[in-house]
């Protein structure tokens, strides 16, 4: 997992997202916020951060994990931050 | 010198108006520094609470430094957990935790040590030291650090300010005495807060405790306007208060250049008891949200311990009820907490049930309609109402007046006393 692209991340970040909200039809744009997807409240949000950092084996901050859900962040910044931590693990 | 105090605001202006002429910087650091001293020695009675309040504070920075520092990341938690255990055994006993009574009996510690503002400075250190420990805060100071945790404006009842914001202005200091909009805005603020604090909140005081020094009966109908003017006037009080404290603290801030986070959003508009936490003291919610209820839940799904659902539940009542005990040291205070973890847990159930019966879009024209809207606001706001009948310490005193209310016929010489007291007004 750790030499993985920018469009592995996204492709395995968005089937992650299909399954916490069951939902076959989403398709992660950078610009997308929490408001665009159906369901995404704050439990579902912790849901989704625990299907995240089983997938990619990274973990998140405490700060981090409310901060991707701020208003100022989208699909991008949530992406660049993944990206981030794997590179990391490098 | 309390916040509404007419030396303090003239202080505040002063400060205003100096600091806008020293160059930005340290010059305005130390400034700010000095009255953030000030401030704090008049409410530090003698010099066993000044140790106090120094070892409690500095070890949050020097553990915080030392977690970093550790070579070993798998040690880094466990260094973490021992120490946050260390701080809140410290943080109860320097309240005196009425649960505590028979470990510690009441005066033990009070007789030697008093320390306002205990309860926003541990949830800072905790913060600090948790976002330290995870790489969250890499540039860390110890005057930046005492300067976040003894800053004026926050220092006795918050917000509670998040260490990375509070840098921010901290860095810059630009006071807004410049921006004719800004200042404006800031000078109104003050003043609603001010007739918020000293008008309107004493006056729903007033009328609040009025009703309760009274004995009412549930069975004659002009006590029932009583009853109604303690049940909604006390919650007003609580809110006028301190959301008009927070105004004129924001807004003296915003004067010397320190914004500090918004604590209260319209919160008898919620719709539900999930609502009404998003809109009322907002920074403790988030925080009780970030370092309660997310690494529980989260614990919880990773050890796979019950099903994700029940779980929440769970972590909602446990999340709540701490926020409830954060309040104050009384048993008050926890009843208050269970039955806001109660309510937040039922808003969940009740949400999780209209989606299951209607789907998500039926749930979404749940959310839209109006009358449901009106509804939802009714029984919320009087949920918060019923809750907040727990919330003064004298809880014996409370109940005693509830159970009276309710179950006890009125007797002659209460219906004389009540008489006499409505004859005499």
């Amino acid at each position: 997992m750790s030499s993985i692209s920018p469009e592995s991340i996204r492709e395995h970040t968005q089937t992650v997202f299909r399954n916490v909200f069951n939902d076959d039809e989403i398709v992660l744009s950078d610009a997308m916020t929490a408001d665009d997807v159906d369901g995404w409240d704050s439990l579902t949000h912790i849901n989704l951060i625990i299907a995240v950092e089983r997938q990619f084996g990274i973990k998140f901050a405490t700060a981090e994990i409310s901060g991707l859900k701020a208003d100022d962040q989208n699909i991008g910044t949530f992406l660049k931050l993944i990206q981030k931590k794997l590179d990391a693990k490098r | 010198m309390t916040i509404t105090s007419a030396s303090f605001l003239a202080a505040v202006m002063i400060v205003a108006g100096v600091i806008f002429f020293l160059p930005r910087g340290l010059p305005r650091q130390i400034l700010l520094a000095l009255c953030n001293a000030a401030f704090l020695s008049l409410s530090i009675p003698n010099l066993s609470s000044a140790i106090a309040m120094a070892v409690f504070v500095l070890s949050g920075f020097f553990v915080a430094d030392l977690v970093r520092r550790i070579p070993n990341h798998r040690a880094r938690p466990y260094l973490l957990a021992s120490y946050l255990v260390l701080l809140l055994a410290a943080f109860v006993t320097l309240k005196e935790y009425q649960f505590l009574n028979f470990l510690i009996p009441p005066g033990t510690v009070s007789r030697w040590i008093s320390l306002v503002g205990l309860s926003y400075i541990l949830f800072r250190q905790i913060h600090y030291v948790v976002d330290v420990a995870e790489g969250q805060i890499e540039r860390a100071s110890l005057w930046g650090y005492l300067n976040y945790q003894f800053d004026l404006f926050a220092l006795y009842s918050g917000p509670i300010q998040r260490y990375q914001h509070f840098t921010e202005s901290w860095g810059a200091l630009a006071p807004i005495l410049d921006d004719t909009h800004l200042r404006l805005r800031a000078l109104g603020r003050l003043m609603l807060g001010i007739i918020k604090v000293a008008a309107i909140s004493t006056l729903m005081l007033k009328i609040a405790d009025h009703a309760a020094s009274r004995q009412l009966h549930i069975r004659s109908p002009r006590d029932w306007v009583a009853f109604a003017a303690l049940f909604y006037a006390y919650p007003a009080y609580i809110y006028f208060n301190f959301s008009g404290y927070c105004d004129v603290v924001i807004a003296a801030a915003a004067f010397v250049g320190i914004d500090l986070p918004e604590n209260f959003n319209h919160p008898y508009l919620a719709r539900n008891a999930i609502d009404f936490w998003g809109r009322w003291h907002m920074t403790l919610t988030h925080w009780i949200r970030d370092y309660v209820f997310t690494p529980l839940y989260k614990k919880g799904v990773e050890t796979n311990i019950i099903r994700p659902q029940r779980l929440s539940y769970a972590c909602y009542f446990i999340a709540l009820f701490l926020a409830g005990l954060w309040h104050g040291s009384t048993a008050n205070f926890a009843i208050f907490g269970l039955l806001h973890g109660a309510g937040v847990s039922v808003t969940k159930m009740w949400e999780e049930h209209i989606i299951r019966r209607r789907g998500r879009p039926g749930w979404r024209e749940y959310l839209k309609s109006r009358p449901i809207y009106l509804a939802a606001t009714f029984v919320t706001i009087n949920f918060v109402c019923f809750t907040f009948l727990f919330f003064p310490s004298d809880l014996r005193g409370r109940a005693s007046f509830l159970r009276r209310f309710l179950f006890e016929r009125p007797t002659a010489s209460n219906v004389v006393a009540t008489m006499t007291e409505k004859g005499g007004a």
